[in-house]
């Protein structure tokens, strides 16, 4: 198994999927340098890092998702490279297997780098303006938590996402999914149904009570055996 | 045991039959060429044969494994090149047969090797993104061959090349038994490709196997042509109406057909005298040999009247 997921990481050097997981946490750090900027008086650190964290689940989680499981099944679908990769001598289901292992990791990192990127936004619009220098010490532990939580609620929302890439040759299926989805969470955030709602469930996870118990526990439980699901269906199906 | 057997291999799509109770055998260290026009049904068995596909009814085995039922064992006798080459255009050509080395568990030589007997050691180090099509299709080839499998399957490997690029493949494939011990089965529907490169051919047609044997025996069995350039055709026949022959009128004279098995030498000496006696001026008269595609038409032309003359 290690050595297919070597493979899928290996695969990553120099693709558009590795580019877009180092520029989506990138724009979030743009914009928490100005927002930073744009006050005369110092705030406190946790208030840039929640808004980040908050940014990351509301809007650019399931989008950089969209485009993250469509790049990586893309590396297979554009030159037709299944049927080369299932005719080998390897258990189907730990090609596929890996390339989830592969779209995770690169969301982990992505979240990782969010909160790295925020931090070094604010520090240098600090640096460069004193006044706002945030006042008391960044909780990374208390923001990491809060990252992992909003990563376990999103699972569901990655399975459907990274069932639709590798089930469709196509982009457009997926890509229209994730753009609905991102566009109904956005638009009904505060609707009761939203509960239940794939998309909205990394941002419900910020909250407290009945929505963000619900978020972890759907998103997490429900979206752990919708990957599971999705390698198992995926490899048993015919490439046609 | 055979490289590769299918007995009565089926598929269906739906309601249309795509591969029709194939029983094709492919003898171990043959070049096979499998012809058949496109949509004939080729890919579908290769892929059937690779474990891709799974057959709606019958037996595809390779190196005497059942692909259906012990779909990995077979893999590993199996080498491919499909006609998507299914490379990776971010990165090098070395790069992309590491990936394949890795997943196959092979030393880190074995790359080198196969970049060696493709001739693209020099290149190796270039994404595959600025590959030439020819280039992209021998590094297709060097990647079937990591672990020097016994049996390769190679659909269509001169698909969308130039003519350089075809004479660059067919040069490999000429040689690539010799270089590598393995059995090749190589789809086509160039008959020229297969000729110039097949030791064995079989013949798909509207899915079904229409004919299968060794190349130069099917060529022999099938009777070779006389052709004719003479001043007068309508005496020439009259003339040649004695001899057991059959006739084909052409523009410039005619064609003459013998059975098989007659001694073609004894025959053309022959027609020669008897029409020069009768005062025939006979301008050129060449014997030749049966072509692939001569016999490709031949079997081919059956089912295809057939099938005309049902709808």
């Amino acid at each position: 198994m290690l050595s297919v997921l070597f493979v899928e990481i290996r695969k990553l050097n120099r693709s558009l999927a590795l580019l877009l997981a180092l520029a989506a946490p990138c724009l979030i750090g743009i914009f928490a340098f100005f927002n930073v900027g744009r006050f005369d008086e110092a705030g406190p650190w946790d208030r840039w890092l929640t808004t980040s964290v908050g940014l990351w689940a509301f809007f650019m989680l399931p989008m950089s998702v969209t485009a993250l499981t469509a790049l990586v099944a893309q590396m297979e679908h554009a030159p037709r490279s299944w049927d080369h990769l299932r005719s080998l001598p390897v258990p189907r289901w730990r090609v596929y297997a890996a390339k989830l292992a592969g779209v995770l990791g690169l969301v982990v990192l992505m979240s990782v780098l969010n909160l790295a990127v925020t931090y070094a936004a604010v520090e240098l619009a600090a640096t460069l303006k004193p006044a706002i220098r945030p006042t008391g010490q960044p909780d990374v532990a208390a923001t990491s938590l809060l990252l992992a939580k909003v990563l376990i609620a999103a699972m569901l929302m990655i399975a459907i996402q990274f069932w639709a890439a590798m089930r469709f040759a196509s982009f457009v299926p997926a890509l229209a999914l994730g753009i609905g989805g991102t566009f109904f969470a956005v638009a009904a955030t505060s609707a009761k149904q939203g509960v239940f709602f794939p998309w909205q469930m990394a941002v419900n996870v910020m909250g407290e009570g009945w929505r963000h118990d619900t978020a972890l526990a759907l998103g997490g439980g429900l979206g752990t055996l919708a990957l599971i699901a999705a390698v198992i269906h995926l490899s048993r199906r015919e490439v046609l | 045991m055979h490289a590769i057997e299918t007995r009565d291999l089926t598929r269906r799509f739906g309601s249309r039959v795509a591969v029709d109770t194939v029983s094709m055998t492919v003898p171990q260290g043959a070049v096979y060429g499998f012809l058949g026009r496109n949509g004939a049904g080729k890919t579908t068995t290769l892929k059937m044969l690779l474990g891709l596909l799974k057959p709606t009814a019958g037996v595809a085995c390779v190196a005497g494994v059942d692909v259906a039922r012990a779909r990995l064992a077979a893999a590993r006798q199996t080498g491919a090149l499909l006609e998507a080459h299914g490379l990776y255009a971010n990165l090098t050509g070395r790069e992309n047969l590491d990936l394949t080395r890795s997943l196959l568990g092979l030393p880190r030589a074995e790359v080198d090797r196969v970049l060696e007997v493709v001739e693209m050691t020099a290149d190796a180090a270039r994404r595959v993104g600025g590959y030439s099509l020819g280039m992209r299709q021998r590094l297709g080839l060097a990647r079937a061959m990591l672990g020097a499998p016994p049996v390769l399957i190679l659909d269509e490997p001169t698909n969308g090349l130039d003519p350089d690029g075809i004479a660059d493949m067919r040069r490999f494939l000429k040689t690539l038994t010799e270089r590598t011990g393995a059995t090749v089965l190589l789809s086509s529907h160039l008959l020229g490709e297969i000729e110039q490169t097949a030791t064995h051919v079989g013949i798909l047609s509207e899915g079904r196997l229409v004919l299968e044997g060794e190349l130069s025996r099917l060529k022999a069995d099938l009777a070779p042509e006389i052709g004719l350039r003479i001043d007068d055709a309508g005496r020439a026949r009259a003339v040649l109406e004695t001899h057991d022959l059959t006739f084909a009128d052409q523009s410039d004279g005619l064609t003459l057909r013998l059975r098989p098995g007659q001694d073609h030498e004894a025959v053309t000496a022959r027609i020669n005298r008897d029409l020069v006696l009768a005062g025939v001026a006979v301008f050129a008269l060449a014997p030749r040999a049966r072509s692939l595609e001569g016999i490709y038409r031949a079997v081919t032309a059956a089912p295809q009247a057939e099938s005309q003359g049902t709808s």
